[in-house]
């Protein structure tokens, strides 16, 4: 009974430690550090706010070097090619990445990143690849949108193969307002929501859980006890 | 005393290499991969009884495991909106690492340390080890939970002598998270 009482003490005290950080901490696979959130869901725990980036690009002979923009937080990143810009008569240009505070649900897409409103004091003349970090919070998203105004129609840019785990890679031939998400018409993408409704029913889930788990160790610890009263068997080893 | 803490500068440099391999994002699923494997090789030498790797009431190990990735991943299930499904190749590291993790601490330090003092040092040196392993990968934040469930898969070793089922909990936590 006492080796069941450890196990049952040990899983409720996981389960509380669990729960005060956010889901997904084994072995590295979620995102290093937590994703920042304009508008956090409820199991992301303490949040805090995604931050800005900006970026003059300097111009060489009428024409921009190639260069990487991204905010502080690395959850966007935008690069473009030299010769970007349509930046005659000047010396640099100016790039700005603001995450908005606010978070539109346009119809059809549901959003599983912030927004961000990627501004430049120049036209932009060629295809510029945009790279955005999502959390393991939400299912993951199958496109990049991109709109002119975050109240108004969305784009979905053209996809790029699959690069690294939470991140999602596209291209764009305008600046403007960008999202990862995916078709709120579709079956949300894999990942499968693996949703346990909250509410009374957890106290409930985490009990039986835990029962669970006691029931499963005691025939097995059981036996153990048994056996190395009665010697070691060759399958067993020895009780310490 | 020589053993248990050559296995436990072993098990820990191996974890530090990997956690720092793995930032580098071009290299996460090779870094998980090769670390499940070079892990693994602590194992080596142990008899598969003293790894706690015996084949006696199989099926009560399973269902173990079951019980025990079920506790691991409900904290996480009862809050996310979902999960990326882990690509094939890091689905693959995933269960290397999961199970070059359990063999190297729950199996074989857990077993060196059994025999220097006990199970209280076996439970707690395990524990104390696999936490200060993942210090590199995880935010300070995370780590209180990380030891946990390393105290809980060390105290199913020890009260019921076998490694099969943290193997398989470890597996499901790793993949479905």
């Amino acid at each position: 009974m006492k080796r069941a009482a450890a196990l049952a003490t040990a899983a409720i005290a996981y389960v509380l430690a669990a729960w005060t950080v956010a889901p997904g901490f084994y072995d590295g696979f979620g995102p290093t550090e937590p994703y920042r959130w304009s508008c956090p869901p409820p199991q992301a725990g303490a949040n805090t706010k995604p931050s800005a980036g900006h970026a003059d690009i300097k111009v060489t002979n009428g024409k921009t070097e190639a260069w990487s923009v991204y905010t502080q937080d690395g959850q966007i990143v935008i690069g473009f090619l030299p010769d970007s810009f349509d930046a005659a008569g000047k010396t640099t240009v100016a790039v700005d990445i603001t995450p908005l505070d606010t978070c539109p649900e346009p119809k059809g897409i549901r959003f599983v990143t912030n927004i961000y409103r990627i501004t430049a004091d120049a036209p932009l003349k060629k295809k510029a690849n945009i790279t955005l970090l999502y959390s393991n919070l939400k299912p993951h998203p199958d496109d990049i949108y991109r709109a002119d105004d975050p109240g108004g129609a969305w784009t979905a840019l053209p996809r790029s193969q699959q690069g690294q785990p939470y991140t999602i890679y596209s291209s764009t031939d305008k600046l403007g307002y960008f999202a990862a998400g995916y078709s709120s018409s579709a079956t949300p993408p894999p990942g499968g929501v693996v949703t346990i409704g909250g509410g009374q029913t957890l106290p409930i889930i985490v009990a039986v859980l835990i029962v669970v788990v006691v029931l499963a160790g005691l025939p097995l610890a059981l036996m153990r006890r048994r056996r190395s009263v009665q010697g070691p068997e060759e399958d067993d080893e020895e009780d310490s | 005393m020589l053993r248990a803490g050559s296995l436990a500068f072993y098990v820990l440099i191996v974890e530090w290499a990997r956690a720092l391999l793995a930032q580098n994002s071009r290299f996460t699923a090779a870094a998980l991969l090769l670390g499940g494997v070079v892990l693994g090789f602590a194992a080596l030498g142990w008899p598969a009884q003293r790894l706690g790797l015996g084949t006696s009431r199989f099926w009560l190990r399973v269902i173990g495991g079951l019980a025990l990735g079920a506790v691991l991943l409900l904290p996480a299930a009862a809050r996310a909106g979902g999960a990326p499904l882990l690509p094939a190749g890091l689905a693959a590291a995933a269960i290397a690492v999961s199970i070059g993790e359990e063999l190297a601490f729950r199996g074989a330090l857990y077993a060196a340390l059994d025999e220097l003092g006990g199970a209280p040092l076996a439970i707690g040196g395990s524990t104390l080890l696999w936490t200060l392993a993942h210090a590199l990968s995880h935010p300070p934040e995370f780590l209180v939970a990380v030891a946990a469930a390393g105290l809980l898969l060390g105290l199913w070793r020890w009260a019921c002598k076998d490694l099969v089922a943290p193997i398989i909990g470890h597996v499901i936590a790793d993949i479905a998270l």
